[in-house]
């Protein structure tokens, strides 16, 4: 019974979102976007996190997709849809050669190395001028699906329900056994057969084929991209404070966490024009210190504290 | 049959000589004991057998294959398992899924699978509730649950490391007919690491003894525990 | 071991110098140690916070900036030479990085590592952003007229004033050996980066001593900041390269060989100025650290395997 009722909640809250564009007008559907975005980064992050490993490189795989999209566009003339695809894969692959190397060792060798990664990018795509239009940047000759709303929005709502979809397998599947017996001790998960350089290439590959894909889909439905504004440290940054948020290592909690934060950075960019990506910065302070298991992690603790003393009372 | 065979192995790190030049073998179906002072360099060797740690020289023979260079989870798909000394349970994850880490990834079994496989496992260690997390466990609950996740391995070999550290005797007689039950259904062979003697006596076919890195003598528990160099090495004789 | 590492480093330098010297740009080498001297005085005190409080401080380029901004507004209204405000940009970046590590850092030393890098990230992130609204993403800049001191010989002409930098650095490397070897806390200090168990248990304070190395290295880093800002102009994110480069300084020379940080910082900046010197290649100086760090992690990652 419980397990029904939670589904259908689920099911009304999807034809709801779905429904958006029905009685949103353009405003509201690119706000929504924008939430969606982050959320599809935050959910792919923390996928990764659940191994234990943090990649601080998002804004890096995001912009290099944008640029794979936008590039295979203009100078491959390829159709802007299929760019999309072709844009995930080219992410995909190149986690792969950069994890092919530095996962083999971790922590802080790995971190620091993905952080660096969005500046790399950008000075490749800066200096590659003819390639990749150099600093000014590129500009698409025409935004995918002519800027209709209502199709961008479902175009982004696709991909956000892709990645859904993933981290929610890895969920159910084995990697969620995989990628939390690496993350609790690496050492006896190898002696249980976990082969962990596969399972942390594998995880690495997937999220990094799932922000590459949004940054594809950024970059179709805004027509332009540069330097500075693919390889955006905010893309790294939100998704970060809105997975801390609403609670890591889980696909329900990044999604919280987007939904609250994503909405308040509109009504903070009102407020504060220079520096309100502060309060992100403060979030991930705090959440660390008083917080690490974030909103979803406090609501367990209360209903676990509840069900105890709902007991005792008999 | 021999399973599993070591020639000369040795492992050096920067200056100490952890082990050195340990030629042993293991037969189907034994219980080997693995007794020594402390820092004798005991669980350094099941590091080096499991492959959580690469030999400096020498070779490691399982089942006639050279695997002296294999990473840990390949011999574990190969059947060689083994539990830890300090037990680190998967805290986020449940004891069933605990268990089912090993059916999982070394004997490549589907989910549903491998819950069926380790449930049955716990069964047979009497190991209940297994929807608890690791945290509700008692000690006597981790050791089963650790001897557990090294079965769902499906082992040939299986090496066990102190653990019957921290139990109390009706507990530990428990463990040992477990032991020795698990050892003969499975027709495993099993080295036990321990430094009760009375459990050696008890549980073991055969003994081997390394003292600072060195194999000093090999035989029965009796021959063994006579043996003035094994005596001068614990500084006080066995129990 | 630190002595194999110097050698591979010295080698690597060798090679990047005598191909300067073949394309005839002297001023390769020279400007190459300069800026040798610049990064390992930056990366030198993330180093001694590495290696004795083991934790990576992601914020480390952001104290350096705040110092930097702190310099700019007491020189900007007083008129003080940036190197007397070493002092005081010293003391105040202390001041806030022993602040720093009682309200943040020590609670998170207890958390797995990788809690520590998030938090230090977060700290890095939310610095840059009060300067952003402080002061704005416009850059910032002081001119000195010592800056421009420069020396011919032949048909070369070069500046010099960056020798500064390499004296500091040189500076660092003996006052922190004298430090670490000859004074107790010093000592103390060593001891408790290679054993904080043991160290406690001869009755050292741990947690003064992290507080303390926590602090010299704000100090430092601080110090760096005054002096950054006679010759660079600063804005907001200006910190943040150097965090990156710092730590792929000691990743080369490897965590606690201090004076190895020079040599990699060497080879570093040499490469640089290297690819500076050609119109071509110039754009692409800044990728250089990173091929380094890949090399290093692979060359870790070969030997690892050999056990």
């Amino acid at each position: 019974m419980k397990l029904k009722s939670s589904y259908i909640a689920v099911a009304l809250a999807a034809v709801v979102v779905l429904a958006f564009p029905a009685f949103l007008g353009a405003y509201y559907l690119n706000v929504a976007r924008s939430v969606m975005t982050y959320m599809a980064l935050a959910i792919s992050w923390d996928m990764l996190l659940r191994s234990g490993q943090i990649s601080f490189g998002i804004a890096g795989l995001f912009g290099l997709g944008s640029y794979a999209s936008a590039l295979a566009v203009l100078r491959g003339g390829m159709d802007p849809f299929a760019s999309i695809i072709f844009a995930a894969v080219f992410a995909g692959l190149m986690a792969f050669a950069l994890g092919f190397v530095i996962l083999r060792l971790r922590s802080m060798y790995f971190s620091i190395t993905t952080l660096a990664l969005m500046e790399i990018f950008r000075i490749v795509m800066h200096n590659l001028h003819d390639f990749s239009g150099g600093p000014e940047g590129v500009v698409l000759p025409v935004v995918i699906f002519n800027g209709d709303a209502p199709a961008l929005y479902w175009l982004c709502l696709a991909g956000l329900i892709i990645t859904i979809g993933v981290s929610w397998y890895f969920e159910k599947s084995k990697m969620h056994l995989a990628l939390t017996a690496i993350r609790n001790d690496e050492t006896s998960a190898r002696s249980n057969g976990v082969d962990i350089f596969k399972y942390l290439l594998i995880a690495f590959v997937v999220t990094s084929t799932l922000q590459g894909m949004m940054g594809a889909i950024q970059v179709q439905s805004y027509g332009f991209t540069a330097p500075e504004t693919a390889f955006d440290a905010n893309f790294t940054l939100l998704p970060l404070a809105m997975a801390l948020l609403g609670g890591i290592h889980s696909t329900i909690g990044p999604m919280a966490g987007a939904i609250l934060l994503g909405i308040a950075s509109e009504w903070l960019k009102l407020q504060i024009p220079y520096g309100h990506l502060i309060v992100y910065g403060v979030i991930i302070i705090l959440v660390i210190l008083f917080m690490p298991q974030g909103l979803l992690g406090m609501a367990r603790k209360m209903i676990r504290a509840g069900r105890k003393a709902g007991a005792t009372h008999e | 049959m021999s399973k599993l065979t070591t020639t000369d192995l040795t492992k050096r790190f920067s200056g100490l000589v952890a082990v050195n030049d340990v030629t042993f073998n293991m037969e189907e179906g034994e219980i080997l004991g693995i007794i020594g002072p402390n820092g004798a360099g005991k669980t350094t060797f099941i590091h080096l057998v499991s492959g959580i740690l690469m030999p400096s020289s020498g070779t490691i023979t399982f089942k006639g294959k050279d695997i002296t260079y294999a990473p840990a989870h390949v011999r574990s798909r190969m059947g060689i398992a083994r539990t830890y000394q300090l037990i680190h349970p998967l805290e986020n994850l449940k004891v069933i899924e605990n268990v089912m880490v090993g059916a999982v990834f070394s004997k490549d079994k589907s989910l549903k699978e491998a819950r069926k496989s380790a449930e049955a496992i716990c069964a047979e260690l009497e190991l209940g509730r297994l929807e608890r997390d690791t945290a509700q466990l008692s000690i006597l609950e981790i050791k089963k649950m650790e001897i557990a996740r090294a079965l769902a391995n499906e082992p040939e070999v299986l090496f066990l490391d102190e653990v019957m550290a921290g139990l109390n005797s009706d507990e530990t007689k428990q463990i040992i007919a477990t032991v020795q039950r698990i050892a003969k259904e499975r027709k495993m062979a099993v080295g036990v690491v321990e430094h009760v003697m009375g459990v050696i006596r008890e549980l073991t076919h055969r003994v081997i003894v390394l003292e600072a890195g060195e194999l000093i003598a090999e035989g029965t528990y009796e021959t063994v525990s006579k043996n003035p160099r094994v005596v001068e090495a614990y500084l006080g004789g066995a129990a | 071991m630190a002595n194999k590492r110097n050698a591979a480093i010295l080698v690597a330098l060798i090679t990047v110098a005598v191909a300067a010297i073949l394309v005839w740009r002297p001023t390769v080498i020279i400007y190459g140690l300069q800026s040798a001297g610049l990064y390992a005085s930056i990366a030198i005190p993330m180093g001694l916070i590495l290696g004795i409080v083991h934790i990576v401080n992601l914020a480390h380029g952001e104290f350096m900036m705040v110092a930097a901004y702190a310099t700019y507004m007491l020189c900007s209204a007083t008129g003080m030479d940036p190197f007397l405000a070493m002092v005081p940009a010293a003391l105040v970046t202390a001041a806030f990085g022993f602040v720093i590590y009682k309200l943040t850092i020590k609670q998170a030393l207890k958390a797995p590592e990788l809690n520590q890098l998030i938090l230090t990230f977060g700290i890095g992130i939310s610095m840059t952003q009060i300067a952003n609204l402080f002061f704005t993403s416009q850059t910032r800049k002081l001119s000195f007229d010592y800056v421009s001191a420069s020396v011919d010989i032949g048909d070369l002409s070069f500046g010099i004033y960056k020798f500064v930098f390499v004296g500091i650095a040189l500076l660092m490397i003996v006052g922190l050996r004298l430090f670490l070897t000859k004074t107790t806390t010093g000592k103390a200090a060593l001891a408790v980066g290679q054993n904080p168990k043991g160290a406690a248990i001869v009755g050292i304070d741990v947690d003064k001593t992290y507080g303390f190395v926590f602090a010299l290295a704000s100090a430092l880093v601080g110090m760096m900041g005054a002096v950054f800002i006679t010759s660079s102009s600063i804005f907001p994110a200006v910190g943040s390269p150097f965090t990156m480069k710092s730590f792929c300084l000691i990743a080369m020379a490897g965590v606690g060989n201090i004076p190895g940080i020079l040599s990699a910082s060497i080879l570093l900046g040499v490469s640089e100025n290297f690819l500076k010197a050609f119109r071509g290649t110039r754009g692409w100086a800044d990728i250089v650290f990173f091929v380094l760090i890949i090399t290093v992690i692979l060359g870790r990652s070969i030997k690892g395997k050999k056990g």
